[in-house]
């Protein structure tokens, strides 16, 4: 980065704010895709420089500065993303957020939590626990991971069955457009429920993986705290039963916090490395079922429908964890699987497909493994539909047969009526697969949303969508 | 052999709030649950049941609502399940509670061990199972973080005393005190708990005990110690000062200082 | 004129040595002896006779002991009712001990077996105007600190290791020193009992931590941690993102995903200070930080701040503390 911009980012921001130490740029040029896929995942081109911008109004100049010099900027959060989405491609300006962590307030007459872009998921939580009766819903696993980043990936994570992902959770925001408008989303308060005047660019925002602007603030909707929880789980012999299971269950009219899928081999995996160990001793694969209720009652009359469900597919064991501590155990084992395999897998695409296909993709997915001679252990929001593929390495490196294997993956989930990407995002990583889910027309669109935007492509160039 | 396993029933620590304002603790937000150290010495009980046959009481001194944890422990494996209930033990220390314990142990019958938690989290004593065995005038092992051997006549037990480990060797009947370490509880089955939601709770009451109580009072009538006062410590708030690398020196004597002040250089 | 009542220490003899908190209840003792007009004395089991000299310099107007073989094993039924005979005789007002497991094994025992109040786990010591003892502990998983007072004699006691400071030596000061007779060597339920190995500590635990993050280039640089960790009896953490780099194992660990700790002094060697780290160690009662970042968050939350480079400042700190 040539020293005219480096001294011209340091009097918007001041001195201490600009670093272009060449280990830090690094380490803020890296996401959590080069720890976990480090045979995939692309290294960041050097020569950016890291700004730690103090708010918008900051944010806004930087933004226009980026336009006036022709800079790609790349806002950064906690570094959690899984598709390469935050990776410098170029030279660019590294936006960290992290000096926007104030939680701003939290309204109870409307239900919401407003904060800054970076304010943690752990932090979030941890303001919650002191209001007796509200609560935030979704668990993208790394509770490091931060608002900003989450609401602008569309997050999902394993609570997403009753409330939804982070596009059903955002009611308002402030963001910063490319060209350095700041505007206010969900009205200027950011607290609408409801708001039908035009199109929605708050929602286009949302999982626009840092494209169309930054995001600075952002209220999230709070949920009534349920008393009676209880975490299931449901241990099975063969796959095709559980799988089989997940949709008989939802279809009784059961819908519960998460429903997920996990397998024997990587969930005492992920147990063993954070010390603790998985509950279940009988079965292979199994159902992870968090119910939350009104009353007890209601979780065992729940639990007692489950049970019977599962029994019919043949279930070989129903544990109950209750208390605070052992439902954090399991949560904690479930979110700690993907650095606990880190070392043994090459990528894990995650492909989602209509609830009521899983049996079928798991079938393609058996026939998969046959064809390429190997194993695809699956991890699953299996409640959404959504899937995590494992492909393993082999030996400790990448296999021929790994672009054909993750293509047809892709492939055969978009052919069922899939997506390449539930949660994770196109990034850089699914850039090439776009085009087995849209026509040249739809991405023309795409690109030409952008353009209205971002006429510069200063912002997160080369990510999220495809331009020619 | 007929094991005892003490168990209290404690607010949910996460929910719990503390008003460092007011000298607060707020638990109207939390649930009660099992002392989780108790839930290791119920897997410590279940894991010799499951070995030699063993039958497990439970015994919980507690409101009439302490029989949901009882409850919770018959679903994790235990086979009688009492609770000690009675107005007049409110108030208990810790010297009150263990006396009833000890008492409502010898109601309850022969036992050959008695275990529990190394300590519960709301009240952090530590104390209660050394002194109910100093009640009931038998021996016990605190801090066990491992059950080394066990047969009919004697049990080898791993405990952490004078900054060493130590493997001690009992005849019954003895008293432990279990650490986390020693196992990872299991989770009961949706069965069980489903079943344990109707199982008997056998009620004892201060009549019911008194023959066998060793001191005159129970609750806080029977306690030598009372709580005077709370306080709350204010969270802590910092004021950062940051050396340069030009004022190193000055950062390494302020360390010195630190560590002296703190009491935590040897001299 | 009736003699003084007495403050006894009792004192944990382990390892071959006197446990140092003795001394630190000495020098506690003295003061509270002085408030409570209160002799001070410490009462001593142990194998074999040492010179009780130190005790007398650092405050002990007594030392009262019991020598025998059986005294080499923690025997907590053995040492109760040798201790129990003494007290049942004596006018002691207050018992303090060292909150060791030893000492909150055996203190119990001893309280029941008088039927009197004890508090556990102190960390400070006062004297009302009445003369009685505040205890004053951390309870609610060391959410709050309790006040709390005895209307029993004597009022007992367990205090925690380093929450006071040992006192200086006086050589000129005499005490007395009073053997007592060991009356009960035999427990005839415990079979065997042998040491196994000493006892490693966790982070969790520790009074002092040094964590190293990214500012760490290899996991061999760690060494240099471990050793600083080492001069101060601290011990080594790390930040996830050198553990997910596999430069150090996952125990090691304090953040959300790892350890919480609360130690009483937290080194962190360039560390940024990731929210999911600070999570871990935000209860840390001093925070020291060293990175060569200035802008780095864990400035923001640290009490000391170093801008510099932990290469250059751990060997200086390891050299400034040898000395």
């Amino acid at each position: 980065m040539k020293q005219v911009v480096i001294n011209d980012l340091k009097k918007i921001v001041g001195d201490k704010w600009v670093d272009q130490n060449p280990e830090r740029v690094l380490s803020y040029s890296r996401e959590s895709t080069n720890d976990n896929y480090t045979l995939v995942a692309p290294e960041p081109i050097e020569g950016s420089v890291v700004v730690k911008a103090a708010d918008a109004e900051e944010i806004s100049q930087i933004l226009k500065y980026a336009n006036q010099e022709k800079i790609n900027v790349i806002a950064r959060g906690a570094g959690t993303a899984l598709s390469a989405n935050t990776i410098p491609a170029q030279e660019s300006i590294i936006l960290s957020l992290e000096r926007l962590n104030k939680i701003l307030e939290l309204d109870e007459e409307n239900m919401l939590l407003k904060c800054e872009a970076a304010v943690s998921l752990g932090d979030l939580n941890e303001r919650l626990k002191s209001n007796d009766h509200l609560y935030f819903p979704l668990h993208p696993g790394d509770e490091g991971a931060q608002v900003g980043g989450m609401a602008s990936m569309n997050a999902g994570g394993v609570r997403a069955v009753k409330h939804g992902i982070m596009r059903n959770q955002v009611l308002g925001m402030e963001v910063v457009l490319p060209t350095g408008e700041i505007v206010h989303y969900g009205g200027s308060e950011g607290k609408l429920l409801k708001n039908n005047a035009g199109y929605d660019l708050m929602q286009l925002m949302i999982g626009s993986e840092g494209t169309l602007g930054i995001i600075t603030e952002v209220s999230l909707k709070l949920y009534p705290e349920p008393k009676a929880n209880g975490t299931l789980i449901v241990a099975f012999a063969s796959r095709e039963d559980a799988f089989a299971a997940v949709p008989a269950i939802l279809k009784k009219g059961i819908i519960p916090m998460a429903l997920e899928y996990v397998e024997k081999d990587e969930i005492e995996l992920a147990a063993a490395d954070i010390g603790k160990k998985w509950p279940a001793q009988n079965g292979e694969y199994f159902l992870m079922i968090m119910l939350s209720e009104a009353e007890e009652d209601d979780l065992f009359e729940i639990g007692a429908q489950i049970d019977q469900i599962t029994a019919e597919h043949n279930a070989v064991d129903m544990l109950i964890a209750q208390t605070t501590a052992e439902r954090k155990d399991i949560l904690e084992i479930r979110s700690h699987i993907l650095p606990a395999i880190s070392d043994k897998i090459i990528d894990s695409p995650d492909v989602t497909v209509p609830r009521s296909k899983l049996c079928e993709y798991l079938n393609i997915l058996n026939e998969l493994e046959e064809k390429y001679n190997t194993r695809c252990p699956v991890v699953a929001h299996a409640g959404d539909g959504n899937l995590h593929v494992i492909i393993l390495k082999e030996a400790g490196s990448k296999p021929d047969y790994y672009e054909s294997l993750k293509k047809d993956i892709y492939q055969n989930a978009v052919d069922i009526g899939g997506t390449i990407t539930g949660e994770h995002g196109v990034g850089e990583m699914r850039l090439e697969y776009l085009k087995m889910m849209y026509s040249e027309r739809e991405l023309e669109i795409m690109e030409k949303i952008k353009d209205a935007f971002d006429p510069n492509d200063i912002l997160n160039s080369g990510k999220s969508i495809i331009r020619k | 052999m007929h094991i005892i396993v003490l168990i209290k029933q404690v607010p949910e620590m996460d929910k719990v709030l503390f008003d460092s304002e007011k000298g607060r603790i707020d638990r109207k937000s939390a649930g009660v649950e099992v002392n989780p150290f108790d839930l290791n010495a119920l897997e410590t009980a279940v894991a010799i049941k499951e070995q030699t046959g063993a039958e497990i009481s439970v015994l919980s001194m507690g409101p009439n609502r302490a029989e949901e944890a009882l409850k919770e422990a018959v679903a994790r494996g235990a086979d009688n399940a009492y609770l000690l209930s009675d107005q007049k033990f409110a108030g208990a220390d810790t010297i009150a509670t263990s006396a009833s314990l000890a008492a409502a142990v010898e109601t309850i019958g022969a036992y050959d061990l008695i275990i529990a938690g190394e300590m519960s989290v709301d009240g952090d004593t530590a104390q209660v199972g050394p002194q109910t065995a100093e009640f009931l005038n038998i021996n016990h092992a605190a801090y066990v973080s491992e059950l080394i051997s066990l047969n009919e006549s004697e049990i080898t037990i791993k405990t952490s005393l004078w900054q060493a480990n130590y493997s001690k060797s009992f005849s019954y009947p003895l008293l432990i005190t279990v650490t986390k370490d020693i196992n990872t509880p299991r989770l009961p089955s949706f069965k069980a708990k489903l079943k344990a939601r109707k199982a008997e709770v056998k009620n004892l009451t201060l009549a019911d005990i008194k023959e066998k109580l060793k001191i005159d009072k129970v609750g806080f009538k029977g306690s030598p110690t009372w709580v005077d006062n709370i306080v709350v410590p204010a969270e802590i708030s910092r004021k950062t000062k940051v050396f340069s690398e030009e004022e190193k020196e000055s950062a390494y004597h302020k360390i010195k200082e630190i560590l002296i002040e703190k009491n935590l250089m040897e001299d | 004129m009736a003699a003084k009542k007495e403050l006894l220490i009792l004192a944990e003899y382990s390892q071959n040595k006197i446990h140092p908190v003795v001394f630190e209840l000495l020098n506690k003792g003295q003061k509270l002896a002085e408030k409570a007009d209160l002799n001070l004395s410490v009462l001593l089991l142990l194998p074999k006779k040492i010179d009780f000299s130190e005790l007398i310099a650092h405050g002990a107007d007594k030392v009262y002991y019991m020598e025998d073989p059986v005294f080499a094993n923690p025997d907590e039924f053995i040492y109760k009712e040798n201790i129990l005979s003494f007290l049942a005789k004596a006018q002691i007002e207050i018992v303090l001990t060292g909150a060791t497991n030893f000492g909150r094994s055996l203190a119990p025992r001893i309280a029941a077996g008088l039927k009197t109040g004890l508090t556990a786990d102190c960390t400070a010591l006062d004297i009302d105007e009445a003369g009685n003892l505040i205890q004053i502990r951390p309870a609610f998983s060391e959410n709050i600190l309790a006040h709390i007072k005895s209307d029993s004699r004597p009022q007992m006691a367990t205090i925690r290791y380093q929450e006071f400071k040992k006192g200086t030596a006086d050589r000129s000061r005499q005490g007395e020193i009073i053997a007592l007779e060991t009356k009960i060597k035999d427990n005839p339920n415990l079979k065997d009992i042998k040491k196994l190995s000493d006892r490693e500590i966790n982070i969790a635990e520790a009074d002092i931590i040094v964590a190293g993050g990214s500012g760490v280039k290899n996991g061999e640089d760690f060494k240099l941690l471990k050793e600083l960790a080492d001069l101060l009896g601290g011990q080594l953490a790390a930040s996830r993102d050198v553990v997910d780099a596999g430069l150090i194992a996952k125990e090691y660990q304090v953040g959300y995903s790892g350890q919480r700790v609360k130690p009483k002094l937290y080194f962190a060697f360039g560390i940024s200070g990731a929210p999911q780290h600070l999570a871990g160690m935000k209860e840390a009662e001093t925070i020291v930080a060293v990175n060569t970042d200035p802008s780095a968050p864990i400035f923001n939350l640290a009490d000391y701040g170093i801008v510099a480079d932990l290469y250059q400042v751990i060997p200086e700190l390891i050299e400034m503390l040898k000395n």
